[in-house]
């Protein structure tokens, strides 16, 4: 940041006029949502007689246009710079009160908002006296603030027209093209070194039931069509510098060793001698070192695996001369960036060893993995066989991994349980069983759930069309899991699925099955190294933390750091879209105008109070936000606490420890609410109607 | 036990973080719901800006009960649920110095739509003042600070 906008902001708070405060008081009765139980004009008038309080009025209706007027009349003309208003909730008005001051020529900031209506008068219908008199402390708990208040101006910076985005699934190539049609740089780097995510490896996409590759590739082709846009595959952020607007990132790219396509492709990987888990089928098959996961990827050419590959030169041997380079070493590169999207995606839940059979027994597998085999470009070449065989009795258990109970389930690595519905899962299985039916008519399909959730629009048809496509429904309860184990040799199903079943009043149930299938829940993907880059932090479950889901959806509580899709919860690909776009508007309204506006609730510190003890430098958790810097005077050097407003999200940590109380949270001064919680302690004016 | 016009005249104070508490509060107001009009909210950006001191100074200007409504490990600031934690625990040391019954002050995780905690904790509140009374003040620091019984701490309090 520019030496001389810190200290613009340094001295942001301070009233170089020091003027005496003019108090102007406006009670709105909102109708009569407020004015029916508390006497608004009592309130008005008793306000009037407190020091500094220049006038007091009720009104019918505050936000309307004379109620406005009223304020910005005041303003001008009996020169009112303080406005407190006691009205409806401050979510609901605080911005149109504040363009009002903003009009009148008054400072925005200058102004605090009672909440009259939602916390008084629709909470003490019954005790009108009450209402009233909390209603007097109140408002002189926001007078006593007022008379403290200093102007603020927004933080400003110039920021780059250009954004990161982290993640090559379906949202981050949503996002990235929302953003490059607005008209800013995107740079879009992916982990793997092919674009799509998890979406390619679906063949189909509820609620529409289109395939889903195809889709996927008309959103991949727009992005490669796109000139904003450049792509950075196999690539991963290192490390980042500085704040909204202006962030300076390290991008690590893992070499493909294979340049572009070539005819031979296919002997080139027959004469590779590694097998390894194909991770595309979910380990259904296996593939070589030298690869690609599918056939219609982007991009198309084959990649090299530099963990498995022994650089044995068998490819280099097969392939046209200068089309494989074993010797490619990784590069650093980094780029000047204003926002960033955070569309690191998930991973689906991996069961532990026995968890209903998992991995004891061959015939469980995953509901991933069950999509992989009956794609018809899957293993199987979308056959339902199993071993070899045609499977006849299949069983889908739900909430594998979600859902989970202390207690019940065994704990996840950080000690706690998947206790989150991953929402998706249901849909998802369902959907599957109406696809088996088409695969195998004649197969016996089982859906074992807790509670069936398909809660989005259409989803419930899935639902209805299993139940008339003959699919059998039991339900089990969270304390008593299904059991999965093996049928005697001599059965001729290979496992049975054990349940109480509460659909036929809690009757135990055995059911012989070829294969179970376990709908496994989504869990987020471990993003660790980026949650310490950009000072994000997760939820409770595990998933990247927006600020509030109706507040302030899909941003983070770092300024210019915003989520797309699964990163920050489960979702379905259309959610997973909507979010991203989300992001894309979010990050576009930010920095499209090539420069920045903060609100200013930053930490701001007392040059005449601040002795240099450091203690806030030591407990503030976001990076270079407050530092110790060298002054010196007279001949005298000493150090001094110096914020950097853009990288202080104003958590106020830093103010409870400073020992000299030089540290304060613009707009929410300490010394703010000490003097109101005196103002609603203290005595009240008397008021007609208190006694 | 206090007298009836004793408890009315006690006070309540809420410190509710915009992301948490206070829009919990709004959403209250919007059910309707009523509780008692002797407890008071104020609205805060983060909660960790308030050292012990602001409570006992609270304590002793006039407030009986106080209740922090954040939003816990939700918190979208980071390091904001720890040091809260933390400022509210030294608090209690210092309560204790001046004889004050630590159920005064709570830590309480209330989300945007904790309707049912959030009237829970205000009932607490009362019911804890209707049993102790309000503040004798001015506070001072007694001879010999008697030990307080088992299980009458304030506590820290998650609702979601």
């Amino acid at each position: 940041m520019p030496e001389e906008n810190v200290n613009k902001q340094a001295q942001a708070g301070q009233n170089p006029k020091d003027e005496e405060p003019r108090i102007g008081v406006y009670v709105c009765n909102c109708g009569g949502n407020i004015g029916d139980v508390v006497k608004c004009d009592m309130v008005a008038q008793t306000l009037g007689k407190l020091p500094n309080v220049t006038v007091a009025h009720s009104n019918m209706f505050m936000c309307s246009d004379p109620g406005q007027k009223m304020i910005a009349d005041d303003i001008k003309e009996k020169g009112i710079n303080r406005v407190v208003i006691g009205a409806c909730s401050i979510f609901l008005h605080e911005q149109t009160f504040r363009r009002t001051l903003e009009r009148a020529g008054l400072n925005p900031y200058l102004y605090y908002h009672v909440g009259l209506r939602e916390q008084v008068s629709w909470v003490h219908h019954g005790t009108p006296k009450e209402a009233t008199e909390k209603s007097i402390r109140m408002m002189a708990a926001g007078i006593a603030k007022a008379r403290n208040m200093k102007p603020l101006e927004p933080v400003r910076l110039p920021a780059h027209r250009h954004a990161l985005v982290i993640g090559g699934g379906v949202a981050g190539l949503r996002s990235a093209l929302d953003l490059a049609r607005r008209g800013l740089q995107v740079t879009l780097v992916e982990k793997s070194h092919y674009l799509g995510g998890r979406m390619a490896q679906w063949e189909r996409v509820f609620p529409t039931n289109e395939e889903a590759r195809p889709l996927l590739k008309r959103l991949i082709d727009q992005v490669l069509a796109e000139p904003n846009i450049t792509i950075h595959t196999g690539a991963q952020v290192a490390g980042a510098k500085g704040y909204v607007g202006n962030y300076t990132v390290t991008i690590r790219q893992q070499p493909r060793g294979v340049r572009g396509t070539f005819p031979n492709e296919q002997g080139v990987m027959d004469v590779c001698p590694i097998k390894q888990r194909c991770e595309f089928n979910y380990g259904l098959s296996t593939r070589k070192a030298i690869y690609r996961p599918y056939k219609e990827c982007v991009p198309e050419g084959l990649v090299i695996d530099w963990e498995h590959c022994t650089k044995c030169g068998e490819c280099v041997q097969v392939a046209p001369e200068g089309m494989i380079n074993l010797e490619e070493e990784a590069h650093e590169f980094t780029v000047e960036v204003g926002a960033v999207v955070l569309a690191t995606g998930f991973q689906p839940y991996e069961p532990f060893y026995g968890e209903m059979g998992w991995k004891e027994y061959p015939e469980v597998i995953t509901l991933p993995q069950l999509h992989r085999l009956l794609d018809d470009e899957g293993p199987s070449d979308g056959k339902f066989y199993w071993n070899g065989h045609p499977v006849r009795n299949v069983a889908l258990i739900h909430c594998v991994g979600s859902r989970q109970v202390e207690g019940v389930h065994r704990a996840q690595m950080d000690g706690e349980v998947n206790n989150y519905c991953s929402r998706v899962c249901c849909t998802a299985s369902l959907s599957m069983a109406s696809l088996i039916r088409q695969k195998a008519p004649d197969a016996k399909i089982y859906e074992i759930y807790e509670d069936i959730r398909a809660y989005g629009r259409w989803h419930e048809d899935y639902y209805t069309r299993a139940s008339k496509n003959n699919v059998t429904f039991l339900r089990y309860y969270a304390e008593e899991i299904p059991e999965v184990r093996r049928a005697d040799e001599k059965a001729e199903n290979p496992l049975l699925v054990k349940v109480r079943d509460h659909l036929t009043w809690g009757e135990e149930i055995e059911i012989p099955v070829d294969l179970v299938v376990l709908s496994v829940g989504m869990m987020p993907n471990p993003v660790q190294d980026l949650m310490e880059i950009f000072k994000v932090t997760p939820g409770s479950d595990r998933f990247l933390l927006e600020v509030h889901p109706k507040l302030r959806p899909v941003e983070t509580a770092v300024n210019g750091v915003v989520l797309a899709g699964t990163a920050q919860g489960p979702m379905n690909i259309q959610e997973s879209c909507a979010a991203a776009s989300a992001a894309a508007a979010k990050v576009s309204a930010l920095i499209e105008q090539a420069k920045v506006e903060l609100e200013p609730y930053v930490a701001h510190v007392d040059p005449d109070q601040c002795q240099g003890s450091g203690e806030c430098v030591k407990v503030c958790p976001q990076e270079e936000a407050i530092e110790l810097k060298t002054f010196s005077e007279n001949g005298r050097t000493f150090q001094r606490a110096v914020v950097t407003p853009a990288n202080c999200n104003g958590c106020g940590v830093c103010v409870s420890v400073c020992p000299n109380r030089a540290l304060d949270v613009q707009g929410w001064r300490l010394d703010e609410y000490e003097a109101m919680v005196e103002a609603i302690a203290a005595d009240i004016p008397a008021w007609e109607g208190a006694a | 036990m206090s007298t009836e016009t004793e408890n009315r005249s006690a006070k309540i104070l809420l410190l509710a973080t915009l992301s948490g508490g206070y829009r919990g509060a709004d959403m209250v107001g919007q059910g309707h719901m009523d509780y008692p009009p002797n407890t008071y909210i104020l609205p805060v950006m983060s909660a960790a800006i308030f050292p012990p001191k602001f409570y006992i100074d609270a304590f002793n200007k006039g407030f009986d009960a106080i209740t922090v409504m954040y939003s816990g490990t939700d918190s979208p600031y980071k390091g904001e649920s720890e040091k809260t934690a933390e400022i509210i625990n030294e608090t209690y040391g210092k309560m204790k110095e001046l004889n004050l019954d630590p159920r005064r002050l709570r830590l309480a995780a209330i989300c945007t739509v904790c309707v049912r905690p959030f009237l829970e904790e205000v009932q607490r509140a009362e019911k804890l003042l209707e049993e102790i009374g309000s503040v004798p003040r001015p506070l001072t620091k007694p001879q010999a600070v008697p030990a307080q019984p088992a299980g009458t701490q304030g506590g820290i309090f998650h609702a979601n």
